[in-house]
C-alpha cells in the first residue's frame, strides 16, 4: 500500500480530486452505476446494459469476458476521446468525477491512457524517440520537460539502447512496450489496455505484463485490463471483474493455473490414424539455407524437415529462430538460396499472421463468396462453414468491423471453403479465447479426419498438445529436433504448456 | 508476415561523419554553396574541380566501391551527353569530322563534355550530402520551425515503406494460396486488382486506429506543438558556417572572374595557370580536412 500513498501524495501535481470529497476516502478511478450504452445507428441493441463496477485507485484490474461480451466498449467509454458514439444511461464517473465534466478539463486526455491490441496501428512516427515524444509534443510541454520525462520513462521501460531505432525495426513486444511508455510520458493516473498482449508472443507477453505490474506497484498507476487470457496475469492482478449476461461480479485472482504442466496427456498418436502412406512425404526440406539479404545473417541455417501425407505438424521455437520463414519457403513464397525443397501438395492455402491480408469485400458474406466461382462449393458447404464458425451474426458486416479473433475466424473459414489438402496456419491461436482455440481444435481435428495435411507455427504449447502429431522445435535456424508430441514435452523444463493453458484446452 | 522480417534499408540513421559534431545547419549551408557554385561555374577547370572534390568525399563517405558502381551508369551518361551536343548546337570553327551530315567540332563536343561532368559533379554532391544530411537532420531543421511539417514527414517515412511491407506479404500470401491460383488471363488481372484492393482496405482501417491513438495522445489539442530535437547552434557551428559563406563568397568572385574570360565558342579560350582556382579547391576539400582533424584526434 506504500506505492499507493506515494501515489496520493503525487497528486496535487497530477489530479486533484474535488474539494467535497474527504482526502481520507479515496475516489474510485472508474465508477460505472447502472450504466448502459447503445451505439448510434443500432440503438435497439444495447451493447452495455445496466453495468455497476467500481475500480479502486491503485488497483491492477484483469477485465474478463467472451470475445464480442463489450469489454472494449466498456473501457473506451470512460476516455474522453476514444468513447464510441451512442446513447449513454445512468451514471458514469472518472477519477471522481461525473464523466461529462472529466471530458471538459482540457487535461483530460493526460489523465487517461489507453493502449490498444495492436501494437503496430498506435504508432505514429517512424522513430522511437520521435514516438516516445508525439503526445508531450502535442501538448507543447516545454523542451527541457519534455527530454525530463522522455529520459525516466526511457530509463524506466530499458529503453535506451533502442531510443534511436526505427519503428519498423522492432519485435512486437518492444512496438509494445513503446506504446506503453509513450503514453506514461504524460504521466496518466489511470492506464486502459485492450487485450495488449494478444499479439505477442508468451514471451513478450511476459515481459510486457511484467513491465505493467511495475507500473501499478511502484508507481501508483491504476491498470485496468481487457483480457480473455486471465491465467498469464492472475499473478500480478489485485482484482479480476468477470463481465457476463447477468453484469460485472468482482473477485480475487485464481492463481492456481500458474506454473507448468506437471504430467501432460496428448490425445495424438503417430502415424495418423487411416493415412500414413510410409515414405512419400507431402513436403520434405533438405539442408535448406536462408536469408532475407545477401549481407544479412542466416535465417535458417541447414533446415531438414518432413512433412507427412494427413499428418498435423507444428513448428515451434523461440522469437525470430525462422518459424515463419520455414512456412514461408514451404509455402514456396520465399526461395531457399540452398538445399532442395519439395512440396507436392495439390491446392495448398497459407493464414497468415495478420488475417487481414486476406480480406477484401465489404460484407463477411461476401467474403466467403469471394472464391465460390473459382473453387466451386457449393451453398450448403457455405452454410455449413456458418454454422461451424458461428458467423451467422456476422454476415451483414464489414469484416475489418469485426474484432481481432473474429477476422481470424472469417479467414479460416474462407481457406477451408477452397478445400485445401495443405493447410498451412501461421499463429492460428492468435488473439482466440478459449473457446475458440476449443473450437480450433476441433475444426483441425475435423480437417485431419478428412486426410488433409496441416502445418502449423505456434507459440501457444497448449493447443500445440491438443491438435498435434508431431513437432519440430527450430532453434538459432536449426532443427533441434523433431518428434511426436507425446515423448516431445516429457523432457522439457521450459518448454511446456502451463496448467491453466491445458485446462482451457481440457486436457487435464 | 513474420517477427523476424526487417527492411534492410535504414535511411533515419547509420551516418558516420566529422559533420555530426556540428549543427546539421552547417552541413546544409555547406552543400548548398558547393552544389550552387558547381552548377553556376560552368568552366572546364571547375567543373573538373567540383567532380573530383565530390568523388574524393564520396569515396571517404561512401568507399570507393559505392563511387565506381554510381559513376557505372553516370559515366554513359557523360559521353552520350558530350556525343548528343554537337548533334544539336554544331558551333565552334575545329573541325573535326563530319557524321550522318552534321559536321561535329571539338568545341561543342567540349562544351557537351563539360555538361555531362558537371550533371556527374551534382549527382555525387547530392549522394555525398544525402549521407551526411540524414533525414533525422533534415527533420531537426523543419521540425524547429514548422513542427507540424516535421510531424508529417516523420508519418509519411513511416507510412511509406510499411504499404510496400504490407505489399509484399499481401502478394505473399495470394501466392501462398494455391488453390486460388488464377488459370487463365482474365483471373490473374483480376488478382492484381484484388491485391491493390486488400492493400487499401487494410491501410484504411489502420489509418482510423492511428488517427485514434493520436487523439488519444492530445493531438489537435489547443496547446501549440513544442519539439523534443535539440541542436545548440554554437560558436563553432557559427564560425565555420561563416569561414563557408565567405570561401563561398571569394569562389563565387573568381568563377564570376573565370567564366567570363572562358569561352567555349567560336574557339575555346586556352586554359592557364591561375591561382584562383586554388581557393575553390580548398572549398571543396574543406569537409575532408575536417574529417581529417577528427581522425588526428582519434590518433594521438
Amino acid at each position: 500500500m506504500d506505492a499507493l500513498n506515494v501515489m496520493e501524495g503525487a497528486s496535487t501535481m497530477v489530479h486533484t480530486p474535488p474539494s467535497s470529497t474527504a482526502p481520507a476516502v479515496p475516489v474510485p478511478a472508474l465508477s460505472y452505476t447502472d450504466f448502459s450504452f447503445s451505439y448510434a445507428g443500432a440503438t435497439d441493441r444495447r451493447a452495455l446494459r445496466d453495468i455497476t463496477w467500481v475500480v479502486e485507485r491503485g488497483s491492477y484490474t484483469l477485465l474478463c469476458g467472451d470475445t464480442g461480451c463489450g469489454k472494449t466498449t466498456l473501457l473506451t467509454c470512460a476516455h474522453p476521446v476514444l468513447a464510441p458514439r451512442g446513447e449513454r444511461s445512468g451514471m458514469l464517473r472518472v477519477l471522481g468525477r461525473p464523466f461529462g465534466e472529466f471530458c471538459d478539463e482540457p487535461d483530460a486526455v493526460g489523465h487517461i491512457a489507453y493502449v490498444a491490441q495492436n501494437p503496430d496501428a498506435q504508432i505514429v512516427c517512424d522513430s522511437v524517440w520521435h514516438e516516445m515524444a508525439f503526445g508531450l509534443e502535442n501538448r507543447g510541454v516545454p523542451q527541457d520537460l519534455m527530454r525530463r520525462r522522455i529520459a525516466e520513462t526511457s530509463h524506466f521501460f530499458g529503453i535506451e539502447s533502442w531510443f534511436h531505432r526505427s519503428c519498423s525495426e522492432l519485435s512486437g513486444g518492444q512496438k509494445q512496450i513503446m506504446n506503453l511508455a509513450s503514453v506514461l510520458c504524460l504521466q496518466p493516473d489511470l492506464l486502459l489496455l485492450d487485450e495488449p498482449t494478444a499479439q505477442l508472443d508468451p514471451v513478450a507477453a511476459q515481459n510486457f505484463l511484467h513491465a505493467l505490474f511495475r507500473v501499478n506497484r511502484e508507481l501508483g498507476i491504476t491498470v485496468v485490463v481487457a483480457t480473455h487470457d486471465p491465467a498469464s496475469m492472475a499473478p500480478y492482478a489485485t482484482t479480476v471483474a468477470q463481465m457476463g449476461e447477468k453484469g460485472i461480479v468482482t473477485g480475487v485472482p485464481d492463481r492456481s493455473g500458474v506454473g507448468r504442466a506437471e504430467h501432460i496427456r496428448s490425445p495424438r498418436r503417430h502415424p495418423a490414424e487411416g493415412t500414413g502412406t510410409e515414405g512419400d512425404p507431402l513436403i520434405s526440406i533438405s539442408s535448406m539455407y536462408f536469408r532475407f539479404e545477401r549481407k544479412a545473417d542466416w535465417v535458417a541455417r541447414g533446415i531438414d524437415v518432413e512433412v507427412d501425407r494427413g499428418e498435423v505438424h507444428a513448428i515451434v521455437g523461440g522469437n525470430g529462430c525462422g518459424k515463419t520463414t520455414l512456412l514461408d519457403v514451404m509455402a514456396g513464397v520465399r526461395k531457399a538460396q540452398r538445399g532442395v525443397v519439395r512440396n507436392r501438395a495439390r491446392a495448398q492455402v497459407l493464414l497468415p499472421q495478420d488475417p487481414q491480408a486476406l480480406l477484401v469485400c465489404d460484407t463477411v458474406a461476401e467474403e466467403l463468396r469471394e472464391w465460390q466461382g473459382r473453387c466451386g462449393y457449393s451453398e450448403a458447404d457455405l452454410d455449413a462453414m456458418v454454422e461451424r464458425f458461428d458467423l451467422a451474426g456476422l454476415l451483414g458486416q464489414h469484416p475489418l468491423d469485426t474484432s481481432g479473433g473474429q477476422q481470424q475466424k472469417v479467414a479460416l473459414a474462407k481457406l477451408l471453403l477452397t478445400k485445401p489438402d495443405l493447410l498451412l496456419l501461421d499463429e492460428p491461436t492468435k488473439g482466440f479465447d478459449a473457446a475458440l482455440r476449443r473450437l480450433l481444435v476441433e475444426v483441425i481435428d475435423a480437417e485431419r479426419a478428412k486426410g488433409t495435411t496441416v502445418v502449423l507455427v505456434t507459440h501457444d504449447l497448449a493447443f500445440v498438445v491438443a491438435v498435434a502429431d508431431r513437432v519440430t522445435m527450430l532453434f538459432d535456424g536449426e532443427v533441434a529436433s523433431t518428434e511426436p508430441v507425446k515423448g516431445f514435452f516429457e523432457g522439457n523444463l521450459f518448454f511446456r504448456p502451463t496448467v491453466a493453458d491445458l485446462s482451457a484446452l481440457g486436457l487435464t | 508476415m513474420s517477427e523476424e522480417q526487417h527492411t534492410g534499408t535504414d535511411i533515419t540513421h547509420d551516418s558516420r561523419s566529422a559533420f555530426d559534431l556540428y549543427h546539421p545547419a552547417v552541413p546544409l549551408v555547406y552543400f548548398t554553396i558547393v552544389i550552387v557554385l558547381s552548377m553556376a561555374a560552368f568552366q572546364p577547370v571547375f567543373c573538373v574541380l567540383s567532380l573530383a572534390g565530390a568523388l574524393i568525399y564520396g569515396c571517404y563517405l561512401r568507399g570507393w566501391r559505392a563511387v565506381v558502381r554510381s559513376l557505372r551508369w553516370s559515366l554513359p551518361m557523360v559521353l552520350i551527353i558530350a556525343l548528343l551536343n554537337p548533334f544539336f548546337s554544331a558551333f565552334g570553327t575545329t573541325q573535326l569530322f563530319v557524321l550522318l551530315g552534321r559536321t561535329i567540332y571539338l568545341e561543342s563536343l567540349v562544351y557537351g563534355l563539360c555538361m555531362g561532368l558537371m550533371l556527374t559533379a551534382m549527382l555525387q554532391w547530392f549522394s555525398n550530402a544525402a549521407v551526411v544530411l540524414t533525414f533525422e537532420k533534415i527533420l531537426a531543421i523543419f521540425g524547429n520551425v514548422l513542427p507540424t511539417i516535421g510531424l508529417m514527414l516523420s508519418m509519411i517515412m513511416r507510412f511509406v515503406p510499411m504499404l510496400a511491407r504490407r505489399g509484399r506479404e499481401v502478394e505473399g500470401v495470394q501466392q501462398a494460396c494455391t488453390a486460388i491460383a488464377p488459370r487463365s488471363v482474365r483471373e490473374s488481372t483480376s488478382l492484381r486488382v484484388r491485391e491493390a484492393s486488400v492493400l487499401m482496405g487494410w491501410s484504411l482501417e489502420d489509418s482510423l486506429r492511428t488517427a485514434d491513438a493520436m487523439r488519444a495522445r492530445g493531438w489537435g489539442g489547443p496547446n501549440s506543438r513544442s519539439v523534443y530535437q535539440r541542436y545548440r547552434f554554437g560558436s563553432a557551428d557559427l564560425a565555420l558556417t561563416v569561414s563557408f559563406a565567405l570561401l563561398g563568397l571569394v569562389c563565387a568572385f573568381l568563377a564570376w572572374v573565370a567564366c567570363s574570360q572562358f569561352a567555349f565558342y567560336p574557339t575555346i579560350t586556352p586554359l592557364i595557370m591561375w591561382w584562383g582556382y586554388v581557393p575553390y579547391a580548398g572549398l571543396l576539400l574543406l569537409p575532408l580536412f575536417i574529417e581529417f582533424e577528427e581522425a588526428l584526434r582519434w590518433m594521438r
